[in-house]
C-alpha cells in the first residue's frame, strides 16, 4: 500500500484507545440515563400532573428532562443526587410551559382506572371508589394551597428530604419546613 | 420533667419535623420523651402523620399511562445526540488532524478486514456530497458510509479525522472514483478526506475533500 506520510505527524495518543475510553464512558452515561428513566419516569410525571399539568405535557416535559440529563452527564456534570436534579429540571421546564402550574383546582379529574384493569368483585370496586373519593378530597385540598406549599408537600410525599426539596425548588431548607408545616395544617383542616 | 403545661406543648412545626426525621438527634429525643407522656401532643402527632399518609396515597394513586414507545423514542434521541456531540468540533470531542501514517492502523487495517463483506459500490464524482442511500450527514457534513464490521456497536459517537486515504483502499472498500476531474487520478494516489470514526475507533464514513 502507498504509505506516503503526508503532513506532520502531530500528537500521537494511540487514537483507538482514546476512542475506546470515550465509547465506554458514553455507554455508561446512556445506561445511567435509562436506569434513571426506568426508575423516575412515573413518579416524575405523577409529580408534574399533581401540580396541575396535563398528562401529555407532563410526558413531554419528562422526556425533555431526560435528554437534558444525558447532556448534563455527557458534559461531565455532577452525578450526586440525580433524582433531585431531574425534579428540579422538570420543574423548571414545566414552569416555562404555558399549561403548567395553573391552579391545580382545575385539575380535579378523577384518577380514572381503565375499566379493564378492574377484574375485582363488587366489594372491592366499592373500596376503590371510596379510595378514589378520598384521594380526590386530598387533591382538592392541595389545590387550595399556595404553589410553594403544594410543591413542597408533593415532593415530601414522594420521599424527598427537606434538603432535597430545597434543591429542587431553589428554596432555603427553613422555607421548605415552613411551607410543609403550613400546607400540612391547611390540608388537615380541610379533610 | 417538662410535663404537659400549655406552654411547653410541642409546636406543630416540631412534630412535623419529627415525623419527617428532620430533627437532630437531641431534639428528636426530646420530642419522643414528650410524646411518651403527653396524650394531647401524641394525638396531634398521629393526626399529622395520618394526613401525611393520605397525601402520600393520593400522590401514589395518580395514574400515569406508560408506553414502551416513549422509552424507545428516548433511546433513539440519545443515540442521535451522542453521534452529533461526538462529531461536532467542540468541548467534549476533538477533530484531530492526523496524518495517514498515524491513523493507518485504525483505518486501513479495518478497511482491509471488512472490505469483503461489503459489496455495495458507491460511485463518487469529485468531492460533491452525493445523495446516495448509503450517505448520511453529521453536522451538515455528508459522509459516504463505510462498511462497518461490528453492527452490534451503536454508532452513536464519533470523531472526525482528516487524513490522507489511499485511493486503492477506498476502491477495496467499494468506493470508486471516476476520474472525471484531475482531482483523483492514478490508483496509487491518495485523497484528503474527513473520516468519521465510530466509537470503537473504526471508520464508519468518509467525505472526500480533495486529492493530494
Ligand atoms: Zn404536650
Amino acid at each position: 500500500m502507498g504509505n506516503s506520510v503526508v503532513g506532520q505527524a502531530d500528537t500521537l495518543p494511540l487514537p483507538s484507545t482514546t476512542w475506546k475510553a470515550d465509547y465506554l464512558q458514553d455507554t455508561a452515561v446512556r445506561r445511567l440515563v435509562l436506569e434513571q428513566y426506568d426508575r423516575e419516569c412515573v413518579p416524575l410525571r405523577r409529580y408534574l400532573q399533581f401540580l396541575g399539568m396535563d398528562a401529555d405535557s407532563a410526558q413531554e416535559t419528562v422526556h425533555e428532562a431526560f435528554l437534558k440529563l444525558h447532556q448534563h452527564l455527557l458534559g461531565g456534570g455532577d452525578r450526586a443526587n440525580l433524582r433531585a436534579w431531574l425534579y428540579r429540571v422538570s420543574h423548571n421546564l414545566a414552569r416555562n410551559t404555558q399549561s403548567a402550574f395553573r391552579s391545580s383546582r382545575t385539575d380535579s379529574l378523577p384518577d380514572v382506572t381503565v375499566s379493564g384493569e378492574l377484574a375485582s368483585p363488587a366489594a372491592s370496586i366499592e373500596q376503590e371508589l371510596l379510595a378514589e373519593e378520598r384521594n380526590r378530597l386530598v387533591r382538592d385540598a392541595i389545590g387550595g394551597l399556595s404553589a410553594a406549599q403544594r410543591d413542597c408537600l408533593v415532593l415530601r410525599a414522594q420521599g424527598f428530604k427537606y434538603r432535597e426539596i430545597a434543591e429542587v425548588l431553589n428554596l432555603s431548607v427553613s422555607t421548605v419546613g415552613e411551607n410543609i408545616q403550613r400546607g400540612l395544617e391547611k390540608v388537615k383542616e380541610l379533610l | 420533667m417538662k410535663g404537659c403545661e400549655e406552654v411547653s406543648h410541642l409546636p406543630s412545626a416540631l412534630l412535623i419535623k419529627a415525623i419527617d426525621e428532620e430533627l437532630p438527634g437531641g431534639e428528636a429525643q426530646e420530642v419522643e420523651s414528650h410524646l411518651a407522656t403527653c396524650d394531647s401532643c401524641r394525638r396531634r402527632y398521629q393526626a399529622l402523620r395520618q394526613v401525611s399518609g393520605r397525601i402520600e396515597s393520593a400522590v401514589a394513586a395518580r395514574q400515569v399511562e406508560l408506553s414502551s414507545e416513549q422509552r424507545t423514542r428516548l433511546e433513539t434521541e440519545l443515540d442521535a445526540r451522542e453521534l452529533a456531540a461526538r462529531a461536532k468540533p467542540g468541548a467534549s470531542h476533538v477533530v484531530r488532524r492526523l496524518s495517514w501514517a498515524v491513523a493507518i492502523a485504525a483505518a486501513l487495517a479495518f478497511l482491509l478486514l471488512v472490505a469483503p463483506q461489503w459489496r455495495q459500490s458507491v460511485k463518487r464524482t469529485g468531492s460533491a456530497a452525493a445523495a446516495q442511500p448509503s450517505a448520511f450527514e453529521v453536522d451538515g457534513e455528508s459522509f459516504v458510509a463505510l462498511p462497518y464490521s461490528n453492527p452490534d456497536l451503536p454508532l452513536n459517537t464519533s470523531h472526525i479525522v482528516q487524513m490522507q486515504v489511499p485511493v486503492q483502499s477506498l476502491a477495496d472498500a467499494g468506493i470508486v472514483f471516476e476520474p472525471i476531474s484531475n482531482e483523483v487520478a492514478a490508483q496509487d494516489r491518495s485523497v484528503l478526506a474527513d473520516v468519521l470514526l465510530g466509537m470503537d475507533g473504526r471508520p464508519v464514513g468518509i467525505h472526500v475533500l480533495a486529492s493530494e
